[in-house]
Parts: structure tokens; sequence; C-alpha cells
């Protein structure tokens, strides 16, 4: 049986930008959240360091330092339009969350605190400034529970542990309005207009059609490409895979964000507050090595920078541990009730998974994949953009799977939390201002729905039924091993080609994997065996994309190509599946408002 | 599986300060014990030959002073109280279904009832010097 | 090494409850479904145990030992998980009789050559295998009003303002994650499913002692009747079962003590 829903905005994911989006749609439409999982289980909840916005209540700070950092930062790839849009709202957006009643840490005269976090600087590059609102280490926690906490408060309509397995798209040609800011006008297209979704309900095995005007893709990165992975068991890219089956582009899928400092071997994230609060990265010989890399702002430069710098420790040998394999964080210096006031969880991570002491002891630590830059393309009233940058209707996203560009090549720290709440926020408003002009769906028969519905329940019947194959677990091991080996913090065109070759064999064993698991309610089985097929396609995509940019920028680090070509490479990387089911490239330009590119040093 | 009612749909609404108040009454009876317990203990086990000098005389001695006819009664009274109290929290926790805790806790209520009446019918009533009785087995200020 | 685990297996469960937050309709339905019968209260989940073998590392993560067997043996093994480091709060199971979470708890620290046993939490409608219904304990979450009510007669267009101190006061329970492992470790919560549960008192806590709220009174109501905070029978099983280290037992301490203080 199927089950048939009405809305007029429907929102995939329930993390930052899904509940922010939530909230301001919910007050102006009927508006469902589908969420694979309980809203606070998110990995919004895993950000620790905190939120940027130039509030300036610990020292001077201005809105335009904040754009110019996140330019420089996304090494001029960055939309400048986008950027100063995140950088205005910041602090309304801080201050909003505030009022929603998360429990910032506070200066002694009762502000909002804020601290230094990478790449964040004053006059333009000269010092790091203390710009990242936060609450503890688990500014992310605090933001989830407190936007879950006001969706109850509103009475949001949750769908929890709903899947989404489909886009319901009609493929008349329609006109582009919601008041977005689209160049192209009421451009007639040939791209699918988006007329709901169908979700897979995990505690029951049924599917249910959910008709909507808009659909928000909210679903979050896909880092669980990579082995080695800040990211939950759940970021498998869902809306950016289902998107791009859709017939839509995605945007610089080759830029992914290493996060300098993973718990060595486990990948655990400890936030950039260490460095923020002093903490210092010292290599086997002790020294604090990010000097001969970052001579100005040493240990707190951007991510990518930090990242290659770890990196290359290890790789010319001055790695520590028995094999030489990581570097160490040390913490050691500052006092403990600083680290037990504002950096407690990461301290503890140290303390339960590797069993060290930070109070006296270095932390192992080692680049883990952790942001994926790229996603689906947007306005920046988040409607999603097709392959020739027209708004396609009904479409909108947001966060981590959205690429507005306000990251460009590499996102500054606290900007990620940011950019949900400021484009989670808009996403929400202009999908339910699109929606209060439409008329009303009329509800699917039940025959049109199970029509909606019919590839989805062939898809599973196919899964549920085949008995012999390889195992989901195996696959999935070796795609995570061949884009951490050849996609990696380093890549060539050798690499690259060797990942796709490897991506495009083990796209073949996926058509014959099984599953042990026949049952239909909470077969999670079933649902790691789909999720395993977005994560091949987003794989193919990053690397198909990487092999194009034939230059290192950001967190694309070539090394046939290690430097930035800005006179033939500054442009956004588009791809999109043709109808043969290959992945074809389009370029598109950047948006430059007056920041021209220059040397990135720090 | 195990339901979970409203809670704003209980079958039985509880007056908002009972559980308070029950709370608050448990933790002053106690203290109360303390002493009047204390007290009981070192005057009829510590004091004279201790457990030996417990009779029938000793008994009626005190309940002639209208001191300790209170002090019993408050003893009485906390007790019962306090015993009761907790016994009614171990029917809440341990007894299943709405019905059978009912019943349970007017069992006890009828027993506690009864315990205080008879408890202060004794304190109050108590003739010192019964008629007939041997002279040796009386308070020594009956004559 | 090699290690033997044991694994409480319960087949799929018919009529496992939608859970809709905010659809209040939703958390009835499961209830009225229900009857209330004495085999439902029994302690022990149904279902059977299933013992595996299989070599861990002495540092693996009871997570990665649940997930290599789903992905190595038995991929109709089923459990929630995501995050993987304990704060996303899903994989909150019984291991050894104690409530934790799977990927804050390593095979090294549960004592060598004996069976690891993983079961489902108790005291929640067990749906299949580890997974457990989060309805009731949901409803738990909202009937204390778990969001700020300011006074919004005095708005500032910016943040308001609170003192470090003031903010300590509460901080300590905005660290609950929702897990679940206090609630289910409490054996008021096993025989009285109404019991509104350590999660929620704390969850109120992290309101009524935030100087920005004015509605202590509103959550003390919910909390006042025969369910809520004096019901609490201090046993401490949700102080030791809190993976984020609330003192939980005292906070429902606090919050009597300002009931109380409110009362007089």
């Amino acid at each position: 049986m199927i089950h048939r829903h009405n809305y007029d905005v429907v929102i995939i994911g329930a993390g930052g930008a899904g509940m922010r989006a939530a909230l301001e749609a919910s007050t102006h439409a009927r508006t469902a959240v589908i969420s694979k999982l309980y809203p606070t289980r998110s990995h919004t909840g895993a950000a620790q360091g905190g939120i940027a916005a130039s509030l300036g209540n610990v020292e001077e700070d201005c809105v335009e330092w904040h754009i110019f950092d996140t330019i420089k930062g996304g090494d001029y790839l960055v939309d400048q339009d986008a950027a100063r849009v995140l950088a205005e709202e910041a602090c309304d957006a801080v201050v909003d969350l505030e009022h929603m009643g998360l429990p910032f840490n506070r200066t002694p005269d009762g502000r909002i605190d804020q601290r230094k976090f990478g790449g964040h600087t004053r006059e333009h590059g000269a010092a790091p400034v203390r710009r990242a609102c936060y609450a503890a280490d688990r500014t992310g926690h605090m933001i989830l529970q407190t936007l879950f906490q006001n969706c109850v408060k509103n009475n949001v309509e949750f769908y929890n542990e709903f899947y989404l397995m489909d886009l319901i798209t009609e493929n008349s040609p329609v006109t582009a309005d919601d008041g977005a800011e689209s160049q192209q006008g009421n451009t007639v297209n040939t791209t699918p207009r988006i007329t709901g979704v169908v979700a897979l309900d995990l505690a029951t095995g049924d599917l249910h059609v959910f008709q909507a005007h808009a659909v928000i893709m909210a679903t979050g990165g896909a880092g669980k490409v990579f082995r080695t992975t800040s990211n939950a068991h759940c970021l498998t890219g869902d809306g950016m895979a289902l998107t791009l089956r859709a017939g839509l582009p995605l945007q610089d899928m080759e830029f992914v964000q290493f996060h300098p400092t993973g718990l060595a071997g486990l990948g655990i994230l400890l936030s950039e507050a260490a460095r923020g609060e002093g903490g210092v990265l010292r290599n086997c010989d002790g020294e604090a090595f990010m000097v001969n890399y970052a001579p100005n702002i040493k240990d707190l430069a951007p991510r990518d920078i930090v990242a290659r710098a770890i990196a290359t420790e290890v790789r010319q040998g001055r790695g520590c541990g028995p094999d030489k394999s990581y570097v160490h964080l040390d913490i050691t210096h500052l006092p403990r009730d600083v680290i037990d006031a504002k950096l407690p969880d990461i301290t503890e991570f140290a303390r339960t998974y590797l069993g060290v002491e930070p109070y006296t002891e270095f932390v192992p630590t080692y680049p883990t994949a952790h942001y994926t830059m790229g996603g689906i393309p947007t306005t920046l009233h988040g409607q999603a953009l097709d392959a020739s940058q027209n708004p396609v209707t009904g479409l909108y996203a947001a966060g981590e799977c959205a690429c507005v560009s306000v990251h460009g090549a590499n996102r500054l720290g606290t900007n990620s939390l940011l950019d949900t709440i400021v484009f989670g926020r808009r996403a929400g408003a202009a999908a339910a201002a699109f929606a209060a002009a439409q008329e009303p769906h009329a509800t699917l028969t039940s025959a049109e729905a199970s029509q909606a519905a019919s590839a989805v329940v062939a898809e599973l019947a196919a899964l549920r039924t085949r008995t012999e194959g390889e195992r989901v677990g195996q696959v999935r091991d070796e795609l995570q091993t061949v884009m951490d080996t050849d996609a990696g913090v380093f890549r060539t065109d050798e690499s690259l080609s060797d990942a796709l070759d490897s991506i495009k064999e083990i796209r073949q064993r996926y058509a014959s994997i099984a599953v042990d698991d026949r049952s239909l309610r909470y077969n999670t089985d079933v649902v790691e065996a789909i999720e395993l097929g977005y994560l091949i396609d987003l794989a193919e995509v990053m690397a198909t994309s990487a092999r194009q940019r034939r230059e290192s920028r950001g967190g694309h680090c070539r090394e046939d190509f290690p430097t930035r070509d800005d006179a033939g490479h500054l442009w956004h990387t588009v791809a999109w599946r043709s109808d043969d089911g290959t992945v074809t490239l389009g370029r598109k330009p950047v948006v430059n408002e007056g920041y021209e590119p220059m040397e990135r040093k720090y | 599986m195990i339901p979970r009612r409203d809670p704003a749909k209980r079958a039985v609404v509880v007056p908002q300060r009972a559980e308070l108040t029950s709370w608050v009454i448990m933790r002053v009876t106690g203290a109360l014990l303390i002493v009047l317990v204390g007290g009981h203990l070192a005057i009829n086990l510590m004091t004279g030959h201790g457990v030996h000098s417990v009779d029938f005389a000793f008994v009626s001695g005190k309940w002639a002073s209208p001191f300790w006819q209170v002090w019993d009664l408050l003893l009485l009274l906390a007790g019962l109280g306090h015993g009761a109290n907790g016994m009614r929290t171990v029917i809440n926790d341990y007894v299943r279904g709405d019905r059978a805790r009912l019943t349970w806790k007017l069992v006890m209520g009828v027993v506690v009832a009864i315990l205080v009446a008879l408890g202060s019918l004794v304190i109050f009533t108590h003739d010192p010097c019964p008629h007939g009785a041997p002279a040796d087995l009386l308070p020594s200020f009956c004559g | 090494m090699e290690i033997t685990v044991k694994v409480r297996r319960v087949p799929e469960q018919e009529g496992a409850s939608r859970s809709v937050v905010g659809a209040e309709s939703s958390g009835e339905m499961a209830g009225a479904a229900q009857p209330r019968t004495g085999k439902a209260r029994t302690s022990t989940a149904p279902g059977y145990w299933q013992t595996y073998h299989m070599e861990a590392k002495p540092t693996d993560r009871i997570l990665d030992v649940l997930m290599a067997l789903k992905s190595e043996q038995d991929g109709t093994l089923t459990f929630r998980r995501s995050c993987g480091h304990g704060i996303c709060g899903s994989d909150a199971i019984r291991i050894n009789g104690k409530n934790r979470l799977a990927c804050k708890t390593l095979v090294k620290d549960l004592g060598p050559g004996r069976a690891i046993t993983l079961e489902p939490l108790k005291g929640l409608p067990v749906v299949k295998d580890l997974v457990v219904d989060m309805e009731p304990f949901l409803a738990a979450y909202r009937s204390v009003l778990p969001y700020l009510i300011a006074d919004t007669s005095t708005t500032p267009t910016t943040e308001r303002l609170q003192s470090p101190q003031e903010h300590a006061r509460f901080e300590k329970t905005t660290k609950c994650i929702l897990c679940a492992a206090c609630t289910t470790s409490c054996p008021v919560l096993w025989t009285n499913p109404d019991y509104t549960g350590p999660m929620a008192m704390v969850n109120a806590h992290r309101f009524v002692f935030d100087s920005r709220d004015v509605a202590a009174e509103e959550r003390f109501a919910a909390l006042s009747d025969g369910e809520g905070v004096w019901r609490c029978r201090t046993t401490f099983n949700c102080t030791e079962a809190c993976p984020r280290d609330i003192p939980i037992t005292e906070v429902i301490g606090e919050l009597k003590r300002a009931m109380i203080a409110q009362a007089l």
C-alpha cells in the first residue's frame, strides 16, 4: 500500500538547514519535514567550534572583513554576492538563535562570547580576530537542540526515520518565478518541475508519496564516500545523488575539505577551537611546524593549508608514532580550567578513544574528510539551478548539500553552521512564498501514487529478492578505500584516473549485490544498499570533476598542477549526467563583486 | 509493549501540590522521628537498669505526665505517617494496575486508621492504677 | 582477539508506532492500540539470544563490533547508529546489562574473556532487535515544554544579556543528547511507563534555571503530579547511565528544591 500526503512544502533532512527552513516555512505554508534520523541525531550536532558573526562583542570586527576572509578562505572560488549575504545576515542569524534560547558562552558583561578560528582575521589578514560565537565545544549540538526545541514549540510536523527514495518530476515547460534573483526571469525551459518525493518509512517498510509545491533538500554532506571521515554513518549524500539522478547538476564536487585534526586512525573530529584557544601542532621533533607554512597566523591558517601541512610533514618522515603516521596536537600548556570550560568534549574524545590525557599528553591527529564544499547549485534564495543556470521550479536546497557558493574551494571553520542558518532560512522563506502562490495540488489517486512510486517499488523488490551477490559492506569498504587513496588530500591525474576505473568496476559489482534482511520493518540492510548507490554516484562525480580541474585550489590539491591557475580555471565546475549515464562537465563563471584574486598567504 | 498515556489525559488527576506535600511530610516526619525515637530509646533503654526496668509501672509512670503523652502521640503519628507514605510509594512503584493499586492503598489506609485510633486511645485512656491489681506491679503514686 | 557477542534478537514487531513529532495524535494512537497487559511489562525483552564469534581489537567500539557483524556475518542484525562518537545519541543500548552508547564503549572497557551481551533498552517498546520505539520517550520530552519561553514584551534587537554565572547555572543540562540511556535505566519507569523520567527532568531543568526563561511554573505543573519529580527514588541509575556525565539525580534534586521554594 502506498500512503499519500499533500503539503505545500516538504523539507528533506532535519539538521541545521532543514529545521531552520522548517521554522520559516511552517509559519506560512503547510510544511512537512522528512528525516532519515530523529532530528536531534543529525550531524549538525557534531559541529563543535562555533558560528561566525562579526558581532564585535570582544574586539573590533566588521562585516566587510568577514566577507573578505570568506572569499580569500575559499581561494577566490566563492561567489562574492553570496559571501556578502552570508556575512551581512550573520549577526541577525546569531541573535535570532540566541532569542530562540541557544545557550552561548558569555562575556563578563553578559554578551555572546567569541573566540578565534582558522582564517578569520582583522583588517584583511593582519591578525586573527575573535569572530566565532560558541557554546563550549558543542555549538552545533546546541544549535540542533535549539532548533528542534523551537520546532516542538511551533508544532512542526516531522516524519522521522523516513528515507528519501525518489523525486517526483513533471516534465512540462514551466516558468520560474519565486521572487528569487533568477537572472533569466521567466525563461521557459525543459527542466523538470519537482512536484513531490517518494519516501520509505523505515518502521513499517511502507512507501509514502508526498506531493508538494516546493521540496527543500537539506540532506547534508557525503563524507561517507571516504573511509577516514569525521562524518556520521548517515552522511551518504542522498539529496545530492537523487538530484543528480533527476537530470540536474551538481557544482564544485571536487572540493572536499579535509579537516586537519581528526583523531588519528579514527577520523573523529577535534575542533579547530583547540587551536583557536591556543593549541599548537607539533611534528615528531616537537617542532611547531605551522610557522613554516603560514608564518603570520600559523596554526590558525585555513583548514586546507593546515591539512596539507600535516600530510606533508608525515610524507617527509616527520610524523609521530610507531609508523610516523600522524602529528601531535599540543594543548598541554593551556590552563586546565580553560580546557574544562571551553574544550570539554574533545578532550573527552581523546581520553575515550585513544586513552590519551590531553592535560599532560599530546593528542595524535591526522586529516579527516570533513565537508563537501560542492553540492546542488542554488540561487541566493536557495532555489536549485539546472545545467543552463535556470532556476528549477519546485526544488530548493540549503546547507552542506547545496552550493550557493559561499565556501568556494575551501570552507572556513564556523561558516558552515552560519550557512545552514542563513540559507536555511532563505530557502524556507522562498519555498513557502512560492508555494503560497500556487493552487493546491489535486491529491493523487491511488493509481497515480503507485505509478509515481513504481521505480522505487521495483528497486526495493529487486534488492529484497536477490539471493546471490556480494555484501554491501564489502563493496562500500572498497569504494571508500579507493577514494581515500586516489582522491584524498593529494591527487594526480593518474590517481584520479585509477579512481574512475575502480569506481566503474565497483558500479558493476553494485548491480549484483545482495542483502541478508528480507523483512519489511526496519530493514537497514536494504537502506544501506541504497545509500551505497548514492555514494558511488557521488564518488564518480567527485573524481570526474577533480580530474578536469588541472590546478591546485583550496581543498583540491593536484600534485601534478601544484599552483592555482586563475587565468585558466577561475570557474565553477558543473557536472550532470547525460542520458547515457556518463558524467558531463560544464563551467560556470564565479560572481565577482570586486575582490580580485590575490596570492593566498597567511 | 508498554503503552504510555498522554500526561494531559491521565485517569486520576492528583491535586497539584499533593505529591510535593507528601514529599515534604516525608522529610519532616523523618527528621522528627530521629529525635522522637532517639529520646524514646534513651529513656526506655539507657536510663536505670535499661530494658529490665520497663514494666507496667514504668509505662504508667511516663503516661501520667502530659509531656510523655504528647511525645508518644507524636511518635505514633510520625511513625505511622512516615511508614504509610513509604508504603504508598512502594505500592505505586510495584503494584500493577490502577484498581489493584487503589485497593491496596485502601487496605493500608484502614489499617493505619485502626492503629492510630487504638494507639491514641491507649495513650489518653490509660488507667495507671487499675482496681484490684497487685500493688507491686503498679506505679508508686497509686494509693 | 577473538570475542563472543550475544545479541538479543527480536523479530520485527507488528504495530510499530509512527513518530510524527507535532502530531500529538500519533503518540496517543500508539498508546491506545496496545492493551496494558501484564505480559507486556515483563522486564526482559521478547526474542532470543544469538551468539556471534568474531575478531576485534581491544580499542574497537561496540558500534564497530555491531557494524562488522552486520557487514560481514549477518545483515539482518538491526540497530540504530549515526555519528559514531557519542554526540547524536542514536545507539544507546544495554551492554552487559548497563545502558551505554555503543560508540562510546570500547571492547577493552568490558573486561576480557567473557561474552559481551547486547540488548535493547528496557522500558520502551522493542520494535526489532536493538531498535526501540522512541515515541513514548519524546512524548515525555514534549510534556515539560522543552523550549525557551522568554518575556516577549521586551525582546531586544541584540542578544539578551546573561552573565557567565547565570549561564553556568544550567549549563550542565544543555549537554543532553536525548539518547534515552537515563530514562530507560530508571526502575520506576520499568513498572510505570507514565513516569516522566529523568530525561524530561533534565530538559525541564535546562529551562527552569535559564535566567532568560519565565515559564518555570508551567514546567513545575507538568512535573508536579504522581508521575513527576516526586516519584524519583534517587537510585542514581540515571546518573550512572548518562554518557554525557550529567549529574541527573542532583539535577532532579535541584528541581525539587526549586519547586518547594516556589510552593512556599
